[in-house]
């Protein structure tokens, strides 16, 4: 994309977001703040993940500290300790994340790949252990609750003035790491992130290279905690556990760890979806590990990637060629997600205690179930039908889609040769299709 | 004197079956250096599959199938998913077996429910084996350790007595040497990923029936294999065994003890300075005992990488 379109879509975002609350319901506002939470962590852990490839499975640890270190600053405040303002209370957030991830950095950068890995995960593991036990720090089982206290002429008792005060920080947050990619060292990152032993050869002493970046990392990290404190205006030592850790995980990659503002977008969607897909089914986790699994297997690059992709391959080639082929991939995978939700949700309306209870009262009977707002015979010849007719025939679609698919991609790529043909045919083969 | 018989004897028990869980990790993890990060997750599936079975059939049974089918899913992840993204690095495998274990919790969870299940041993394995001073010491701990120590030496006779595992040995140490000489890695790797899988789809069906079997076992269990994995030495049999041997007999001491870095101190008089301190002085050792093998686990992996068997970083 053009540099001018660019910062035009993200200032209309920007702008989008400053104008939410006047369209949204206050419900929805507080969602959107834990949207932006989200969206503000998972570019954090992006930025060593994506820019230094350093797969953090403890960022938890760092976004746990900053909430920690957050509520304390609120609470001397709220005590007339001291005078601090509260839209800077993240910045103690900050702080604790930056020294966290400093000082284990240091240990944790010495080695790569799956070590850093587990020795992230131990430290953020050892944390969640021991919390329950510190309760001065970290207030035994129940966590610290404190109060928001009112200053520059704001009370910060509503959640709209959370909202503002959240947005300013995800944006002034969203800007400096934007910036940090490319300084210098942010480009150092990349080149380390391809081949360490390189960077070093090149006299770059990548050991604290690497720490630095963790470190901001980490301290963003500890801005999106301190956020979160700010917003709930409590925490507990579950901040810690390897749930947050795992979720960040799972949303950048889904956004795609490869784009800047992908993560973001993966983790503002999969937060918004787990808030209200949580109010239509139960197994929303399910759809989100069947969704990554998927990107994991067929697209590593994620939904961020695949956007991407199609942005460079339309600029090249038009679009043309590509919309009758999509429209069978569209066709296929509808059929194919409609099947597998049709059946995950019918098994979930069956296999639990109410519907047992159900068919005990009835005397063991199959008695008709609830699912997706329509009531079944389990043994009906409707119900086994839809999900074999739905399945059955997107499976046999799709190897009609994906021939069609990738016969458009290649045609285009030999007819007119484009400039950045490589890519797109390197992305073919890896089967980013 | 009884608790330390008891700990000790629950503590071996402990580490045997968290053994049997970490020898698959450790071997797929030496082979092919994918950390399978589902592996736990096979544990919980054998003991679902395990319960279901037994339900319907018997006890031994659920004990006979709940190994072929965690070991038959595992030959099927290598063969569909993992090897797919092998060129990705092992970073991408890692991440690809995480959201794998996502989806067989969540499966699992969508056919049991949230809570715990009812799986228990026959009732005629339900008596003490022996009484110590006072305690009645259940006979199914001592089959959980039985099952245990008959597959260590198994899988031991097997690695270092057959010629199937001279060649899974040499391949952890020169895969394509081994394919160079004509043997087929890739299914010599499918076999030990469904060999690992199955073992811990075996333990989890055994010690399930004991322990309680519900959607959180895989994830209390599966960091403490990680642990067990990094302290042995990855890729390290041996390591493994003396590592969950370790783990095991350390939290079943350190539970019921109410020592703290205080009362150690109050050795030496200082005992009441480090109460007025507080903090991390006074914590007693049982709150923090879980947290004691991830600390293991960290140094371990910045000071010798290697693991405490392993020979190779």
């Amino acid at each position: 994309m053009k540099r001018s379109v660019t910062v035009a879509l993200l200032l209309l975002a920007v702008a989008g977001l400053i104008m939410l609350p006047l369209f949204v319901s206050p419900n929805f506002i507080n969602a959107s703040l834990k949207m932006m939470i989200a969206a503000l962590f998972a570019l954090a852990f992006a930025l060593a993940m994506g820019q230094a490839g350093m797969l953090s499975f403890g960022h938890a640890a760092y976004y746990g500290l900053g909430a920690f270190a957050a509520l304390h600053l609120m609470r001397a405040v709220e005590m007339k300790l001291f005078y601090f303002p509260t839209p800077l209370i993240p910045l103690a957030g900050g702080a604790a994340g930056a020294l966290a991830g400093l000082a284990f950095g240091w240990l944790a950068t010495q080695r790569t790949g799956t070590y850093f890995a587990m020795l992230t995960f131990a430290f953020s593991e050892l944390l969640f252990t021991i919390a329950p036990g510190l309760n001065a720090i970290f207030g035994a089982e129940s966590g610290i609750s404190t109060m928001r206290m009112p200053s520059w002429g704001f009370s910060f008792g509503p959640d709209i003035q959370v909202y503002y005060l959240t947005l300013g920080w995800f944006v002034f947050c969203t800007l400096c790491m934007w910036a940090f990619t490319k300084t210098p060292l942010g480009r150092l990152g990349l080149a380390m992130r391809e081949n360490e032993h390189r960077a070093r050869f090149l006299g770059f002493d990548t050991h604290v290279a690497r720490t630095v970046i963790f470190a901001i990392s980490c301290m963003f990290a500890g801005v999106a905690g301190g956020l979160l404190a700010v917003a709930n205006e409590a925490a507990n030592y579950t901040t810690f556990s390897a749930q947050n850790s795992a979720n960040v995980v799972l949303q950048t990659f889904i956004g795609g760890v490869g784009t800047f503002f992908g993560p973001a977008l993966g983790a503002a969607a999969m937060t918004y979806f787990g808030r209200v897909a949580s109010d239509l089914t139960r197994s929303w986790l399910l759809y989100q590990g069947l969704l990554f699994v998927l990107l994991m297997l067929f697209a590593p690059g994620g939904l961020g990637g695949i956007i991407s992709l199609h942005v460079r391959k339309v600029r090249a080639h038009g679009w043309r060629h590509l919309v009758a082929p999509y429209l069978l991939c569209l066709v296929s995978g509808e059929l194919l997600i409609a099947g597998t939700v049709f059946t995950i949700e019918s098994i979930h309306a069956v296999m639990n205690d109410a519907y047992r209870g159900a068919r005990a009262a009835a005397g063991g009977a199959w008695v008709p179930y609830q699912a997706l707002g329509y009531s079944f015979e389990p043994l009906g010849l409707v119900t086994w039908a839809i999900p074999i007719v739905l399945l059955g025939v997107g499976a046999l679609l799709l190897p009609v889609a994906r021939r069609h698919t990738i016969a458009a991609w290649k045609l285009a790529t030999t007819e007119q040769p484009p400039q950045d043909a490589p890519a797109s045919v390197i992305a073919l083969r890896d089967g980013a299709v | 004197m009884e608790y330390f018989v008891v700990s000790l004897l629950n503590g071996t028990v402990h580490g045997l079956l968290l053994f049997m869980v970490s020898a698959g990790l450790t071997l797929i993890f030496g082979m092919m250096g994918v950390l399978n990060f589902a592996h736990a997750w096979f544990y919980m599936l054998g003991a679902y599959v395990g319960f279901t079975v037994s339900r319907l059939t018997g006890f031994w049974f659920g004990l006979l199938l709940a190994p072929i089918v965690a070991g038959l899913l595992g030959a099927l992840i290598e063969r569909f998913m993992l090897r797919r993204v092998h060129h990705h690095g092992h970073a991408h495998e890692l991440l690809l077996t995480f959201g794998l274990a996502f989806i067989i919790e969540e499966v699992l969870k969508l056919f049991y429910g949230d809570g715990l299940i009812a799986y228990q041993m026959p009732s005629y394995m339900r008596f003490a084996a022996f009484n110590i001073y006072d305690t009645n010491y259940p006979f199914y701990r001592l089959f959980m350790g039985a099952v245990a120590i008959g597959m260590f030496v198994v899988l031991y006779l097997l690695l270092t007595r057959t010629r199937i595992g001279i060649i899974v040995r040499a391949a952890t140490y020169r895969p394509y040497t081994v394919e160079a000489l004509g043997h087929n890695l890739p299914v010599i790797f499918q076999g030990v990923f469904a060999v690992g899988t199955a073992l811990a789809g075996l333990a989890g069906a055994v010690a399930g029936a004991f322990f309680p079997t519900g959607p959180n076992m895989a994830v209390d269990f599966g960091t403490l294999v990680f642990v067990v994995v990094a302290v042995g030495g990855l890729g390290s049999v041996v390591g493994a065994l003396i590592a969950s041997l370790m783990i095991g007999i350390f939290i079943s001491f350190a539970v019921g003890l109410d020592v703290s870095l205080a009362s150690l101190l109050g050795l030496v008089g200082l005992g009441s300075w480090a109460r007025s301190v507080g903090g991390l002085l006074t914590l007693q050792l049982s709150t923090i005992a879980n947290g004691v093998p991830f600390l293991l686990m960290m140094l371990v992996l910045l000071l010798r990488p290697a693991g405490l068997m392993g020979d190779r970083t």
